[in-house]
């Protein structure tokens, strides 16, 4: 039997370069060890089964696995609504409706596909803190925070653009309300507006379809190019100060390691499965663009800046608290580029101190925005 | 030297001159020296129907001469007791008004009505038709701008109902449509806006204005509440109130600040006739708690139907079940003016049944159990995929493969 499926892999082999094949698996951060490509696909996973994990890659420091299997299960379950969802005014709500009742455990991969959405736009804001906590955004590791920060904002993103599919009264009033969020930002606003054919209405007949588009085409790949970016970086450099230079603390194998990743990733779809199970996502009524649903409010992600909006109309002019969410926006990402205090040990805690204004003031706005909605 | 187009625009301009009507121009010179009575006038309906200032007033009109214009058949009809006759002559007269589907009766029906009569006795404080529809600037019933229009009327009967001292003369009570206003018939009228609600006219007859009197205001009333009135007739309020002379539905609901008595208020509605621990008392009791039962059995449904509803269920017979009950339980109410526990009974065991049903279908259909189950099964998976990968780890770890 092993020697089978050994015959197999040699007839392979002769044809493909395995190796570099499976070294691409290693470029989203399932991998942590460095493949020798000219070696034969056994010999160089042997070689690296044995080999110790950078300190970095080890338990508990799983986050960035979590969202590469997060991202894969949604694309996994995206993939089998798709087969029946219909995204056209019509029948997008109703082919929901089929999804939920008819299909044989539509239900479940709905709910999988609804709450590991929600599940990875937080641990993707958990890693973020992490890595502004622990200082993984100064040289040489700019591009690591970048990546990062921009594969929090186009899973956003996806996560916007989903939760309109259905139709339903709350993902329809919900995507308004989040699209005014957007439309206030200057330049970004006007044009994301424009590509997903919302006119003053916000949401059009064009909507639904754009959305669609963008939500399993264009921000998918997006997504997934960013994480191999992200994940080459972090090859690169490593994650943390002092782990970077192939100083390998501790003396894990990576054999160990894989065990760890099978005892989170069994436990984590476990949470997903209850989570799925307990607590389902309502199914709602159809919405009526002509009656306003009172009380419903952005997605929990975009409170902050919806709370801003609100509390600031009538004092700033909407242009103006637009251009402060940009500029808030834009230093995100930038952020590796504005800390240049650094070097000055007697000011090195503006940055932090800054940073924590923003968080506090992030979560006082989110309950502002909640209580508003 | 005109060109072909200029000399066409001349041709057009004379063949416009031509189709002005003579009369326009020439015709009622009345408004030159009376502009106000004019412009009210050019508005009404009466000015639509070549209906001219001669019609009603005589005299000359083409004449700006003043002399000319008030003699002859001129009248100044500032004697407001000769106003229904004149009227009459037009609105009483079948040629003239079946083009515009008008009845012609109103003149006979006012004669007999309590202004008519008064009228008719001299008395020269009681309205005429001008008081309530205008004179010059008289509207359509059904048009917005007329004092006599549904949410108008109220007021305008008010001019001389709600006049203490006018109404003093008469010994009538001058709070009657404050009153009216006050109640849910004025309330549905004039703040809700529906036009349908009823107004004065409506229980107390148009031009044949007099007020009904016991044992005529179940069939008023009956008039809108046919179901209520049939209730009332089989019951035993109706033979007892009629021989004792207590006014039928006015008792329990008032007559111009009209009450809408409510299941909640019959258990004390009764006791204030019957006395406190009386059989009746009893009854009501009994007739509440049936209706407030099927109620909340349906109201019950609704709310799990709805939960059905978001999760995903088809619950769409199940609303249409509830509406059906809901008709019932809007039935009961009028049936229990019957004063008997059977019909009321009948129609909230319907609604009552339907409710339950209801819900034991979707308790069916909401049940989680099997998935419930299955999650604790999945989790017994899990716990032992855990249990073996933990095992691995160790052996792993105090194999020592690895330093």
């Amino acid at each position: 039997m092993s020697r089978d499926k050994s015959r197999i892999l040699d007839w392979f082999s002769r044809r493909l370069n395995l190796t570099e094949i499976f070294s691409l698996l290693t470029s989203y951060g399932l991998f942590y060890a460095e493949l020798d490509t000219r070696k034969h696909l056994r010999e160089a996973l042997d070689e690296a089964l044995e080999r110790p994990v950078v300190s970095y890659g080890r338990w508990p420091r799983v986050l960035g696995l979590i969202v590469v299997v997060l991202i894969a299960l949604e694309i996994l379950t995206g993939a089998l609504l798709g087969l029946y969802f219909l995204p056209t005014p019509q029948t997008a709500h109703a082919s929901l409706g089929t999804i939920l009742r008819d299909v044989n455990f539509g239900w479940f991969v709905h709910q999988i596909h609804f709450w590991g959405a929600q599940l990875l736009i937080a641990v993707l804001i958990v890693r973020i803190l992490r890595f502004f906590i622990q200082g993984v955004y100064r040289p040489p590791r700019e591009l690591v925070w970048v990546f990062a920060a921009l594969l929090l904002l186009v899973c956003f993103h996806l996560d916007l653009t989903g939760r309109a599919l259905p139709l339903t009264e709350t993902a329809y009033w919900s995507s308004v309300r989040a699209l005014e969020v957007v439309k206030a930002v200057p330049v970004y606003g006007a044009f994301m507006i424009f590509l997903t054919g919302g006119g003053e209405l916000f949401v059009t007949d064009l909507t639904l379809l754009r959305f669609y588009v963008l939500h399993v085409a264009l921000f998918p790949a997006l997504a997934v190019t960013l994480i191999y970016l992200h994940f080459s970086t972090i090859r690169r450099i490593g994650l943390t100060e002092g782990a970077g230079d192939k100083k390998r603390v501790g003396r894990a194998a990576l054999r160990n390691h894989l065990v760890n990743l099978a005892i989170i990733l069994t436990i984590l779809f476990a949470f997903l499965v209850t989570l799925a199970v307990l607590t389902p996502l309502p199914f709602q009524r159809e919405a009526d663009p002509y009656a306003t649903v009172p009380g419903v409010g952005p997605p929990w992600y975009l409170l902050a800046p919806f709370g801003f909006l609100e509390l600031t109309s009538g004092v700033l002019p909407q242009w103006l608290a637009g251009l402060v969410l940009f500029l808030a926006f834009s230093a995100f990402l930038v952020l590796p580029f504005l800390d240049r205090f650094r070097v000055d040990t007697r000011r090195r805690w503006v940055v932090p101190a800054i940073a924590i204004a923003v968080v506090v003031a992030w979560v006082v706005l989110t309950i502002y925005g909640a209580r508003v909605a | 030297m005109m060109t072909r187009n200029q000399a066409w625009y001349v041709v057009l301009l004379v063949a416009l001159l031509m189709t002005v009507p003579e009369g326009v121009v020439a015709a009622e010179q009345c408004g030159v020296c009376h502009p106000e009575s004019r412009v009210a006038f050019a508005e009404s309906i009466h000015a639509l129907e070549q209906v001219t200032c001669t019609s009603c007033h005589g005299g000359d009109a083409a004449t700006q001469d003043v002399e000319r214009a008030h003699r002859g058949s001129f009248r100044s009809l500032r004697d407001r007791l000769a106003t229904p006759a004149i009227c009459a002559a037009c609105h009483s007269d079948l040629k003239q008004m079946s083009a515009y589907n008008l009845p012609v009766d109103q003149y006979a029906v006012y004669q007999t009505s309590q202004h008519g009569m008064a009228v008719a006795g001299g008395d020269p404080r009681a309205a005429v038709c001008i008081d309530c529809h205008g004179s010059h600037e008289i509207h359509a019933a059904d048009d917005p701008r007329s004092s006599v229009a549904a949410r108008n009327l109220p007021g305008t009967c008010a001019v001389c109902h709600s006049d203490e001292e006018l109404m003093g003369h008469y010994g009538l009570d001058s709070g009657v449509v404050a009153d009216y206003e006050a109640g849910i018939h004025g309330q549905s009228l004039l703040v809700a806006g529906n036009l349908a609600a009823p107004n004065c006219t409506s229980c107390h007859g148009v031009h044949g204005a007099t007020p009904p009197g016991v044992g005529d205001i179940d069939k008023v009333c009956g008039a809108c509440h046919v179901q209520t009135r049939r209730a009332f007739l089989d019951g035993a309020h109706y033979q007892g109130m009629t021989e004792a002379g207590i006014p039928e539905c006015e008792s329990c609901h008032s007559n111009h600040a009209i009450q809408r008595r409510d299941v909640d208020s019959i258990d004390t509605l009764c006791a204030d006739c019957h006395g406190d621990g009386s059989d009746q008392v009893l009854l009501g009791n009994k007739i509440h708690t049936l209706i407030e039962a099927a109620a909340a059995e349906v109201d019950k449904a609704e709310n799990l139907a709805l939960e059905g509803q978001r999760a995903a269920l088809d619950v769409e017979d199940h609303l249409g079940r509830i509406e059906e009950a809901r008709t019932y339980l809007t039935e009961a109410l009028p049936l229990a003016h019957a004063v008997s526990l059977e019909p009321v009974e009948q129609v909230t065991r319907r609604a009552r049944s339907i409710g339950e049903e209801v819900q034991h279908e979707i308790y069916a259909k909401l049940d989680r159990t099997e998935a419930h189950i299955g999650l604790v099964v999945f989790w017994f998976y899990v716990f032992m995929t855990l249990v073996i990968l933990f095992m691995l780890k160790r052996r792993m770890s105090s194999g020592g493969e690895v330093t």
